[in-house]
């Protein structure tokens, strides 16, 4: 038998309140491609910052082809040849791709001066050998998301990586890119002989690209499996803990009064350019109205123009029959809206706040919480806080945590939380599940559904088409701005509706 | 979650503070003096005698409502450099309100004064904040060139219109009539009845940073103004208002100063003090109860700093030893993040001890 590349031996991690690994032991074969799934703050990406050096396990050992880890730091283990693309990406937006990649190693002229022709040729050869094209010269900031993935990937394959680490990389992209990136997975493993770690929610992924796959749950590894010998539905029980349904979610009572109405609206994107055109919409109290759509294609610009945070060129939006069209956030909120933003760090909450006032807000001037019209009661803050962080089952260090330090899913889930609490008539809901587990998505989805069997009036939209036909009483398709299809969710195909979304099909003057 | 944050700020600014007066005695050492006399000199100089003392605490006042000031504007997320500007417009203007209502009782002239300057430096603070809000333009620019201007105004009509007939005084206005001075606390020193007037402001603005609604909304806006918008605030109102109320206070700062110790207006009512809190404000993270802290502290370096000039040592090393712990300070985050790690590592070795890898290989030694 063959050794095994990377052996973790009784690895425990202690951060303060949370054990994020406990006692896990695990070989990595070479040429494998290894799958590591658990639902969110179950410690995979602390798993891997142990491996990568970034952090120093309270106990326990890492060997990497037969030599232990002295000294946990990435300058030791990138020379042992191991690579990692981050969560988040780590990229100097300013540099062009070919800086970013040969950074910490680049060509110099006599030994001083950057050589920038170097680095593009050197980048240049990285990508015939692994087939990877990447534009060379272009800053890291007008490219796409996927595109600067290739980046981080090439970097690590620069740096001369034999073993590559993939944190939640399909998190971020669409699923053409998704496909892009599983075809040079494939490669690099079939020619190179590498060997590949992916970190991923998506069971349908695993399944696609992995040999093996291990669960984790609350910090242990609770399970290795040769991934041909399982299927999606156990690997989500084993994640979770429990059996995952998935079932049909029920739907109750019919659709009722329009709650929303948008007439003839007219957006410009942040460059100036026609992002929404003469778009007609209405949502009715008790109905899920799905956008499915490219990304681009003008629904974020129409979800922050309804929710004011973009400004409108020309036509009306109603809330309850009230105009707020051209009104700030605050305003609309105030006739009726909630809104789940798709990109909740940079909208929907304040990293640098706890956990117990990014749940607060919104909340802050009812007199609960306000004594005297000014004096804020920051028990009964917190006592709230607390009641709904158990209500969501938000997992983290409690509510007195950084919202900052919190996992994907779990922030997500205090996004949520706080705006379905509001009670809003009118709900707008971004992504609800980009990058959450699936015993999460669970949870979102059973407490979207319930909102709209409440009488709810909800605008959906989400990158993730399963999670539209899931949810959606009616889907309606978008290209460059405007509605090119309007369908019952059950009249329609998966595959059909592709072809309203690229604009390759289109039902006569169309208003949803 | 402060506990944790406020014991790692402590132990980094007691380091950057030892650090600062080690780099200050390498520098006495170096151009030939004692550290230790200098530094003696330093503590005689602060606490020696009681009008000292109140010296101390008269800098105090106007550095911690300087650096309030300061806190507040960054609350929000806008950096008011322009206190220095505001501090004189206030001063001015509450000078000139007492020398023409002379003779008007002082119930009358002194809440006038104060309103006078709180509503003419706020006005001026007001101007960056709307430039800011409305039209984008970076405020620490606005509010360095109206220093400038503030500065070019004041010396204009202390010189022309306000001056002083006294002809010794090149600009200056004319001298408060007695019966408006603050009652003086230590004769001879400039600590005046002032002193609880700031006391009242530097808590109020305490109270409304930490524990109002209103605070926790401006918090949010200087955290993140995308989501304070999204969530319904308003945020352009609030930073407006913050640089309005920011400006205030460093105006009352300049009555204090002409109504308390100089009595009258002139250029030199205030040397760049703004600088000097706002430098506080950095120093204590923006954090009220450790700006006035760390206000008290500088203020009995800087008292003390004239005790030097009697040993021969020039007052100069106060500023090192301030701009030295700026720098330590700025430092720290890297340096603590290096010590985190290291104790981090020595746990875990710890914690291997027992059944990990070198129990092992004692062990496998011994068989
Ligand atoms: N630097 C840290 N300090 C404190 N707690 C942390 C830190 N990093 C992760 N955690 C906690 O450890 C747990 C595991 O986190 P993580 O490894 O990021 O989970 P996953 O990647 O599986 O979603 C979570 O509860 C998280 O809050
Ligand atoms: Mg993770």
């Amino acid at each position: 038998m063959r050794e095994p590349v990377i052996n973790f031996k009784h690895i425990s991690m202690q951060f303060p309140g949370v054990l994020a690994n406990d006692d896990i032991s695990l070989d990595i074969m070479p040429g494998e491609v290894f799958a590591l799934i658990g639902e969110n703050g179950a410690g995979k990406s602390t798993l891997m910052n142990i491996l990568y050096g970034i952090q120093t396990p309270t106990s326990g050992e890492v060997w990497i082809k037969g030599r232990r880890v002295e000294e946990f730091d990435p300058r030791n283990v990138i020379e042992q040849g191991v690579g990692m693309v981050h969560q988040h990406f780590m990229l100097v937006p300013s540099f062009t791709v070919a800086q970013n990649i040969v950074m910490s190693k680049e060509p110099r002229k006599h030994r001083i001066f950057f050589d920038n022709a170097a680095a593009e040729a050197a980048v240049r050869k990285l990508e015939e050998d692994y087939g990877l094209t990447v534009p060379e010269s272009v800053p890291v900031e007008d490219i796409s998301v996927g595109m600067q993935q290739r980046v981080e990937i090439l970097k690590a394959l620069y740096r001369g990586a034999e073993i590559l680490i993939l944190d939640e990389p399909t998190a971020v992209l669409t699923p053409q890119e998704t496909e892009e990136l599983f075809g040079v997975i494939r490669g690099i493993v079939r020619e190179k002989h590498m060997t590949v770690i992916i970190i991923t929610h998506k069971l349908d992924e695993v399944m696609a690209i992995s040999d093996r796959v291990g669960v984790m749950r609350k910090g242990k590894l609770v399970g290795i499996h040769e991934t041909r010998d399982v299927n999606q539905q156990m690997l989500a029980s084993l994640m979770v803990g429990r059996p995952v349904l998935f079932d049909e979610l029920e739907r109750t009572g019919e659709p009722g009064e329009p709650a929303l109405t948008v007439e003839q609206l007219r957006v410009l994107d942040h460059r100036g350019l026609v992002a929404v055109r003469d778009l007609s919409l209405e949502l009715r109290a008790g109905e899920i109205l799905g956008i499915a759509a490219i990304e681009g294609n003008g629904q974020s610009e129409l979800i922050e123009a309804i929710t004011g945070l973009m400004p409108v060129q020309s036509g009306r939006i109603t809330i309850l029959g009230k105009d707020v069209t051209g009104q700030d956030p605050g305003e609309i909120r105030e006739a009726g809206l909630a809104h789940v933003p798709e990109d909740r760090l940079a909208t929907g909450l304040s990293g640098a706040a706890t956990v117990a006032e990014n749940l607060l807000v919104g909340k802050q001037r009812e007199a609960r919480f306000n004594r005297w019209g000014f004096h804020q009661n920051q028990a009964a803050v917190r006592a709230y806080a607390e009641e709904v962080y158990g209500r969501y089952d938000i997992r983290g260090a409690g509510v007195e945590a950084l919202a900052g330090d919190m996992s994907g899913g779990n922030m997500q889930k205090v996004v949520i939380a706080r705006e379905f609490s509001f009670d809003s008539p009118v709900l707008i809901i971004s992504q609800p599940t980009r990058g959450v587990d699936v015993g999460a998505i669970e949870f979102i989805h059973s407490r979207i559904m319930e909102k709209r069997n409440q009488g709810a009036a909800i605008l959906l939209s989400s990158a993730d088409l399963d999670e539209v036909f899931r949810l959606s009483d009616r889907i309606i398709t978008l290209y460059e701005g405007r509605i090119t299809g309007c369908f019952r969710a059950s009249e329609i195909t998966k595959e059909e509706i592709g072809l309203y979304m690229t604009g390759s099909r289109q039902q006569g003057g169309k208003e949803a | 979650m402060s506990k944790k944050i406020n014991t790692k700020y402590l132990i980094s600014l007691m380091v950057s503070i030892f650090l600062a007066f080690a780099v200050g005695a390498v520098i006495l050492l170096c151009t030939g003096h004692s550290p230790l006399t200098a530094y003696g000199a330093m503590a005689e100089g602060a606490f020696s005698s009681l009008r000292h003392v109140g010296d101390v605490l008269e800098y105090a006042m106007v550095l911690a409502i300087c650096g309030l000031a300061c806190d507040l504007g960054s609350r929000v997320g806008i950096f008011n450099v322009g206190g220095e500007g505001q501090l004189l417009i206030g001063a001015i203007v509450a000078a000139q309100i007492g020398v023409s209502l002379d003779g008007t009782t002082a119930w009358l002239v002194i809440p006038l004064a104060a309103l006078g300057a709180i509503v003419s430096a706020g006005l001026y603070a007001m101007i960056p904040g709307v430039l800011k809000v409305k039209l984008k333009v970076n405020e620490v620019i606005t509010t360095i060139m109206l220093n400038t201007v503030a500065a070019s105004l004041c010396q204009f009509m202390a010189k022309g219109p306000w001056k002083s007939a006294n002809k010794t005084m090149v600009s200056a206005t004319e001298n408060l009539n007695v019966r408006y001075w603050f009652d003086g606390l230590i004769p001879g020193s400039n600590l005046s009845t002032a002193i609880f007037a700031a006391a009242i402001i530097a808590f109020l603005v305490w109270y409304i940073m930490q524990k109002t609604t209103q605070g926790f909304e401006m918090k949010l806006t200087g955290q993140n103004p995308r989501f304070a918008r999204f969530s319904g605030m308003r945020i352009d109102r609030k930073i407006i208002v913050c640089m309005v109320i920011s400006g205030a206070m460093c105006g009352m700062v300049g009555m204090f100063r002409v109504y308390g110790s100089e009595h009258l207006f002139k250029p030199s009512v205030s040397n760049d003090y703004y600088f000097e809190g706002l430098m506080v404000a950095m120093i204590a993270r923006y954090q009220p109860l450790a700006t006035i802290l760390l206000s008290i502290f500088f203020a009995v370096l800087k008292v003390g700093a004239e005790g030097l000039q009697q040993v021969g040592v020039p007052n100069q090393i106060y500023l090192i030893i301030q701009t030295v712990v700026i720098f330590f300070m700025a430092a720290q985050s890297g340096f603590l993040e290096c010590l985190s790690v290291r104790l981090q590592k020595r746990k875990a070795a710890g914690a291997n001890a027992p059944g990990g890898p070198e129990a092992e290989e004692k062990g496998g030694a011994e068989a």
